[in-house]
C-alpha cells in the first residue's frame, strides 16, 4: 500500500495570513500606553486603575496561552483565531465603553489578554509547524515574528494619529474593526484534514504534558524564556524612568523606543534565518549572552544620547529574536501535534518573567533608590540563560512505538 | 532574484517611513508625554 503525502497549505498562503494576523494582533496592543492619559482624565481614574488592567492583560495572555494552544491543536487553529479576533474586537469596544475600574479590568485586562492568547505566536506557529516543511520552518517563523514586530512598530504612530484625529473612544472602535479584519485571514489558515498532525505520534494531552515537563530540554527552554520576558519588560517599562533620572531629555527615550522597534524587525527575521542553518541552542545562548554584554556596556559606560541609541539598536536586534528559535526547538523535539499548547506553556513562563521584570524593577527602585541592582540582575539572568540553553537537545524525543491497532 | 529585491526594497521603505513618523516633532512630543506620564 502506498501512502500519499499529507496535503498542505501553500507556504505563501500560511506566511501571508499568519503575518497579517500577528501584525494586527501584536500591533494594536503595543500602543495601549497612548490611551493612559485620555482615558484616566476622561473617566477620572487613577493611573493605577489603568496600569492594573494592563498587568492583568499580560497575565491572562500568559495563562490563556496553553488553553488556546490546546484548543487550536485539538479543533484547528482557524476556530481559535476567529474566537480570538471576536474577543479582541469585543474587548476593545467594552474598553471604550467601560465606566468603572472593574469593567475596564474585565475588558482591557481579561478579555484582551485571552484574545491575544488566541491570535498570537503560539497558535500561528502551530499552523506553520504543521504546514511548512521542517527545512524552512525556522525561516517561516522568523518571517512571522518579523511581521509581528513590524505591527508593533507601525501601530504606535497609527494609534497616536487615530486618538488625535478621532478621539480616544472612536480610536478604540476603529481598532475593534481592525481586529475583526483578522477573521478573513484566519480562514486562510484552515488546515486540510490529512496533515502531519493527524498522522503524527498518537498522544493524549496529559501524556504530552507529562512528557514535556519531565524532559530537561523543555525545562531549560522554559527557564530561558522567563529570562527573556524579565529583560524585555524591565527595559521597556523602566528604561525611560532610568533615562529621566539620569537627566536625559524625553526625546531620547522616545527615539530609543523607536530604534528598539525598528531593529526588532530585522533581529527576529535574522534569528529565523540563522536558526535554519545553525543549532538553535547556540543561537539562543548567543542572544542571551549578547543581551548581557549590551547591558554591561550600557550601565558601565558614560550615559549619553548616543550610548542610549546604540544600546536601543543592539537590544532591538535581540528583542524578540528568541521567539523563532525557541518555538522551532519545541517543534523539533516534540513534533507538531501538541505544538501550540506546549508553546503556550513556554510563553506562560515568558509572561511570568515579564511580570517579575516590571514588578521587581519598581520594588527594588523603591528600596535601593535606583535601578543599578536590577540592571545587574538582568545581566546575571542573561548569563544564566546563555548557559542553560547550551545543553538543550534539539533532536526529536525518542518514544516507544505505538501499539498496533 | 528580482522579486526578492522588490520585497526587500518595499520592506525597507516601509520601515523608513514608519521610523520617520516617530521622529516628527508632534509625535516625539506625544510619545515623550505618554512615556513620562507612566512614571
Amino acid at each position: 500500500m502506498s501512502s500519499k503525502p499529507a496535503a498542505r497549505l501553500s507556504m505563501t498562503q500560511v506566511l501571508v495570513c499568519g503575518a497579517a494576523i500577528v501584525t494586527v494582533s501584536m500591533g494594536i496592543r503595543h500602543g495601549f500606553g497612548l490611551w493612559l492619559t485620555p482615558i484616566t482624565m476622561d473617566r477620572g481614574w487613577t493611573r493605577e486603575t489603568f496600569a492594573f488592567a494592563l498587568a492583568i492583560q499580560n497575565l491572562f495572555w500568559g495563562l490563556a496561552g496553553p488553553l488556546a494552544g490546546g484548543l487550536a491543536d485539538r479543533f484547528g487553529a482557524v476556530k481559535v483565531l476567529i474566537g480570538g479576533a471576536v474577543f479582541y474586537a469585543g474587548g476593545l469596544v467594552l474598553m471604550a465603553l467601560a465606566t468603572s475600574g472593574l469593567a475596564f479590568t474585565g475588558s482591557a485586562g481579561m478579555l484582551l489578554g485571552i484574545a491575544q492568547a488566541g491570535t498570537t505566536y503560539a497558535v500561528i506557529y502551530g499552523v506553520i509547524g504543521r504546514q511548512v516543511d521542517p527545512a524552512k520552518r525556522s525561516w517561516a517563523m522568523g518571517v512571522t515574528a518579523a511581521a509581528g514586530s513590524f505591527g508593533q512598530f507601525l501601530m504606535v504612530p497609527v494609534e497616536n494619529w487615530l486618538i488625535g484625529s478621532w478621539g480616544w473612544q472612536n480610536a478604540l472602535f476603529v481598532c475593534a474593526c481592525l481586529a475583526l479584519a483578522m477573521v478573513p485571514f484566519a480562514f486562510g489558515l484552515k488546515e486540510p484534514k490529512a496533515t502531519e498532525a493527524s498522522t503524527a505520534y498518537p498522544q493524549s494531552i496529559g501524556a504530552a504534558l507529562r512528557e514535556a515537563f519531565a524532559y530537561p530540554s523543555f525545562q531549560l527552554l522554559t527557564a530561558g524564556y522567563f529570562v527573556c520576558g524579565f529583560q524585555l519588560v524591565f527595559i521597556g517599562v523602566h528604561m525611560p524612568s532610568y533615562l529621566k533620572d539620569s537627566g536625559l531629555s524625553p526625546d531620547v527615550a522616545t527615539t530609543a523606543l523607536a530604534l528598539i522597534g525598528l531593529f526588532n524587525i530585522f533581529g527576529t527575521y535574522v534569528a529565523g534565518v540563522v536558526g535554519q542553518h545553525w543549532p538553535k541552542r547556540y543561537l539562543l545562548s548567543s542572544i542571551y549572552l549578547l543581551r548581557a554584554l549590551a547591558i554591561v556596556a550600557f550601565v558601565t559606560l558614560p550615559l549619553t544620547p548616543w550610548s542610549v541609541y546604540c544600546f536601543a539598536s543592539a537590544m532591538g536586534l535581540l528583542w524578540l529574536s528568541t521567539v523563532p528559535p525557541t518555538n522551532a526547538v519545541v517543534a523539533q523535539i516534540f513534533g507538531v501535534r501538541h505544538m501550540s499548547m506546549l508553546s503556550g506553556f513556554v510563553f506562560l513562563s515568558h509572561q511570568l518573567g515579564s511580570f517579575a521584570g516590571a514588578w521587581l524593577g519598581g520594588w527594588l527602585y523603591d528600596r535601593t533608590g535606583g535601578y543599578t541592582v536590577v540592571w545587574w540582575i538582568a545581566v546575571a539572568l542573561g548569563v544564566f540563560a546563555a548557559l542553560i540553553n547550551l545543553p538543550v537537545r534539539e533532536t526529536p524525543i525518542v518514544r516507544a512505538a505505538p501499539a498496533p491497532a | 532574484m528580482g522579486r526578492r529585491i522588490v520585497w526587500w526594497t518595499g520592506a525597507l521603505a516601509a520601515c523608513a517611513l514608519v521610523f520617520a513618523a516617530y521622529l516628527r516633532p508632534d509625535m516625539l512630543f506625544t510619545l515623550a508625554t505618554a512615556v513620562w506620564n507612566c512614571f
